[in-house]
């Protein structure tokens, strides 16, 4: 029962990032929370995790965002799949190192999107709200990893 | 029984690569056809939205007494503020009364019709879009409240979006800077016409002005009611930049953080044409409805 706790986190992750903040310009620098908790997850417990439920998680928060059906899936997808063979790389090291994994992760999302919606937009976009947001995704990052350590420690155990 | 990690291997890798197909797949026809996912919008928007109307209830009580504290503390100015406001409000009531009397009057001589009944529903905003492409807010009000599509969204400073996506107790607000936003306008008290074109930044710009025509940097900008889809008249903004590519518009509403919207119905929701439509499908944006603004029907 209780190893329900990854797909709970990202589900939440999901929703805190529609979630109004009442912060002048907030909406479009939301933290990529989703993709913390991917993160996270697809290092300690890919096993709890599955991919599935990350097209589903994706998919449920691009439909109610009003966003781009299918694009937080794809991403998240794409992270497990550059992950997942690299995972043993970050289990058991020190945070500054799985700090800078993630700065990769979240620079490589954000250039995807990017090209993404250059791409359907047929020009280029500018690339300072995106680059800001990615800021915020890798300065929030320690808080979120913290938080999950905790819970993962209190509820389930490494792997 | 257990699976070889080879195999368990293989699984995830096959898994993992049709999951992503279907990704680009959905991506691909949710652009083209925008509204492809919009029965599964409406169902989740209504299954989720008691969930995020609990989650954005703390930082609404947050965000409510940190202005209750701000609130004391410029008590004090406000009240002188208000006090020489008031003074010069009484004497605006004065002159609109006038008007409105001198409005009625006029009205009767002329046999002009009426213009239809407005309500509107007041609502909260429980989600917004969270992301750098879209500019779009679900609020927590829906068909069982009498909100339509095409219906205004406004604060009291003026126009916000319209109402894009309705479920039952939940509504998707698209907002006038979303890159999907197209609104008929005109400069107040003039005939110089113009599309307000959102780009996904703070300031929608001004697009397909008239030949020949000019925008000045404070022009007023109001809805033209061409389209049918909102009446004219409504507040927008003002043109706050003008250069060669055109004149950027500073919306009256703050969008960057709306908290309660109106939701406005004027009569023209049937106005607005059905998605299903041949323009809509073929990515031509429809800006024509039927019929004019209710006003000029005689």
């Amino acid at each position: 029962m209780i190893n329900v706790l990854p797909i709970a986190t990202t589900m939440l992750a999901a929703l805190l990032s529609i979630e109004p903040l009442h912060l002048d310009g907030y909406a479009a620098l939301t933290p990529a929370f989703t993709l913390m908790a991917t993160y996270y997850w697809t290092i300690y417990r890919p096993d709890l995790l599955s991919a599935p439920l990350l097209f589903l998680i994706g998919t449920i928060q691009d439909l109610l965002s009003g966003g781009l059906p299918g694009e937080t899936a794809v991403t998240l997808l794409l992270a497990r799949a550059i992950l997942l063979p690299q995972r043993h790389y970050f289990v058991d090291r020190p945070f500054p190192f799985i700090w800078a994994g993630f700065t990769l992760l979240t620079g490589g999302a954000v250039l995807f999107s990017w090209a993404l919606h250059s791409l359907l937009a047929a020009e280029l976009l500018d690339l300072r709200g995106p680059v800001l947001r990615a800021v915020l995704t890798i300065s929030a990052f320690p808080i979120a990893s913290f938080l999950l350590g905790r819970s993962q420690r209190a509820l389930i155990g490494a792997d | 029984m257990r699976i070889s990690p080879a195999r368990r291997a293989a699984i995830e890798r096959m898994s993992l690569t049709l999951l992503v197909l279907i990704s680009a797949v959905m991506i691909i026809i949710g652009k083209a056809d925008q509204v492809a996912f919009q029965s599964l919008r409406n169902s989740l928007m209504d299954a989720a939205a008691p969930a995020l109307e609990m989650l954005s209830r703390p930082p609404a009580a947050l965000d409510a007494a940190a202005g209750r504290v701000r609130g004391f503390i410029t008590v004090y100015r406000d009240n002188l503020r208000l006090a020489e406001e008031n003074e010069r409000l009484l004497g605006w009531q004065q002159v609109a009364m006038r008007l409105s009397a001198e409005n009625a009057e006029l009205r009767d001589l002329s046999k002009l019709v009426s213009e239809p009944a407005i309500s509107f529903v007041t609502a909260r905003v429980i989600a917004d879009s969270g992301g750098a492409y879209a500019r779009s807010v679900m609020v927590n009000a829906g068909r069982d409240n009498g909100v339509a599509r095409g219906q205004a969204a406004m604060t009291g400073e003026g126009l916000v979006g319209r109402v894009a996506e309705v479920g039952s107790r939940a509504a998707r607000i698209l907002l006038i800077t979303d890159l999907n936003s197209r609104v008929p306008v005109v400069v107040d008290g003039t005939r110089q016409r113009a599309i307000l074109a959102g780009d996904n930044s703070a300031r929608p710009s001004l697009r397909y002005v008239d030949a020949g025509g000019t925008m000045r940097i404070g022009d007023r900008i109001v809805t033209s009611g061409q389209g049918g889809v909102f009446p004219p008249g409504l507040p927008v903004g003002i043109v706050a930049s003008v250069d060669t590519e055109g004149a950027r518009v500073e919306p009256y509403a703050t969008l960057s953080r709306v908290d309660y919207l109106r939701l406005v119905d004027y009569g023209l929701a049937e106005a607005l044409p059905n998605p299903l439509s041949v323009a809509a499908r073929g990515g031509k944006r429809a800006e024509s409805g039927v019929g004019g603004p209710p006003t000029l029907r005689r």
